[in-house]
């Protein structure tokens, strides 16, 4: 059973654009960069932009789980990118990776600052590879798009572990986004049952997620990449 | 079956059909409401540590399945604030600016200017306020830290308090009688030293010249 396929896409274009479109969009893409790098922060507009939706939804709030501190680690990055443009180097690829390890570095010191234990951090911390194919124009879209799927096959491994009523419950719930009453009725049990069922269900959901992860992983994640903020 | 309430994030997860506690239906049904607050929207900001643990990981779900994609005004409000604040205006979240509306953004030289204009201000601010300080203190008369001696001044003696026996003299037993002659006499003198000091020009408390 394939949990959660077909359910609504992130903005980040899933169909390849031709080479051509990808050169010229990368070839825009510098420019901003450069007219940016100059002091035209205006040129970084279209940057922000085209990347805050992805950064947000596969990079930050996949690891915060939380819309209201994802929101401010988005703008945190958005902010951190514009002031140290300069230091980007340019290096015939997108900026979406430097955007994105900015953003990872932001949800690292909140979970540093919350000192809980986030078992939820750590199993997002294996990441797919930052670096992308040099060669490759479309940087951004591929490891979005990466990235989206690494934490769709987490998810699914851990629904898979999960026992049927528990497994419906979330997807009922939280992927299909039904009312209480709804889900109850499907299940064929009260809405108090089905509180009951959801609430275990989460928790299982939880203690699986974070079995496969060491605890800590999360600290190594940023150690060998530049640390732009 | 007992559930281990005490320990919801790590302990043991009941099997479905188990009875649940009376503690674990109430838990249960709290982090059923916060889930529809969430899913409306109306996350609360005060909630248990463990629900909110758990609350993380159904929002995980629900982003990783595409169901919480930032909001296009929420995006733009965030990337309006964000180069509000690269250049120094300020700002906040929520100014709902359309993202061609704003005016152009300036260059990052004239945008650091504007950075440090206030502070350029309140620092000619201060150095004026200083040389102001500065400028009174030195116009302003030292004084002595122990008060000085009064100093004598040569003044007529119509002007100061003194005996009467100069101007009356001894008084014979016969004219004992006279007293009021005599205080007539005094006070005309003394009348004339008030009226010389009152008039005379240039002195304290005097209105000379307006006679």
């Amino acid at each position: 059973m394939r949990l959660l396929h077909g359910v609504g896409e992130v903005s980040v274009a899933s169909e390849p654009a031709g080479d051509q479109q990808q050169r010229e969009e990368l070839e825009e893409e510098q420019r901003q960069v450069s007219e940016a790098q100059q002091g035209n922060l205006d040129a970084m507009r279209p940057i922000l932009e085209r990347y805050a939706r992805p950064l947000y939804g596969t990079v930050i709030l996949p690891r915060l789980g939380d819309t209201a501190s994802a929101e401010e680690v988005l703008r945190d990055t958005l902010a951190t990118a514009v002031e140290k443009i300069r230091r980007f180097t340019w290096q015939g690829k997108s900026i979406y990776p430097w955007l994105r390890q900015i953003a990872i570095n932001k949800v690292y010191d909140v979970h540093r600052q919350s000192k809980r234990s986030r078992r939820l951090a750590d199993a997002m911390v294996h990441e797919v590879p930052v670096e992308s194919d040099p060669q490759s124009h479309a940087d951004a879209q591929l490891i979005a798009d990466q990235e989206r799927r690494a934490h769709r096959e987490r998810i699914e491994v851990t629904m898979a572990q999960l026992q049927e009523r528990y497994r419906t419950a979330i997807e009922l719930r939280l992927v299909q986004e039904l009312p209480r009453e709804e889900c109850a009725r499907r299940l064929g049990v009260t809405i108090g049952t089905f509180d009951v069922l959801l609430f275990r269900a989460v928790r299982a959901f939880r203690k699986h997620f974070g079995e496969r992860t060491a605890p800590g992983d999360f600290l190594g994640e940023h150690t060998s990449e530049e640390r732009p903020s | 079956m007992a559930t281990d309430d005490d320990d919801i994030l790590t302990g043991l997860v009941p099997d479905p059909d188990a009875e649940p506690t009376a503690a674990e239906r109430a838990h249960a049904k709290t982090f059923a409401e916060l889930v529809d607050k969430t899913l409306s929207g109306r996350t609360p900001p005060a909630m248990s540590a463990d629900d909110r643990a758990l609350l993380e990981v159904a929002t995980v779900i629900r982003a990783t399945s595409g169901g919480l994609p930032l909001a296009p005004a929420k995006q733009r409000d965030l990337i309006e604030d964000v180069l509000r604040q690269a250049v120094g205006v300020g700002g906040g979240a929520g100014t709902g600016t359309s993202s061609g509306a704003m005016p152009g953004v300036v260059p990052i030289e004239r945008a650091r200017a504007r950075r440090w204009a206030p502070w350029i201000v309140a620092g000619a601010s201060t150095l004026v306020a200083a040389a102001a300080v500065v400028t009174l203190w030195l116009r302003t008369p030292s004084r002595p830290s122990a008060p000085a001696p009064p100093v004598a001044r040569a003044v007529p003696a119509s002007w100061t308090s003194r005996p009467t026996d100069p101007l009356i003299g001894p008084i014979p037993r016969e004219r004992a009688g006279d007293a009021g002659a005599r205080i007539d006499y005094i006070f005309a003198d003394r009348l004339d030293g008030f009226r010389e000091r009152r008039w005379s020009p240039g002195e304290p408390g005097s209105r000379g010249g307006k006679r």
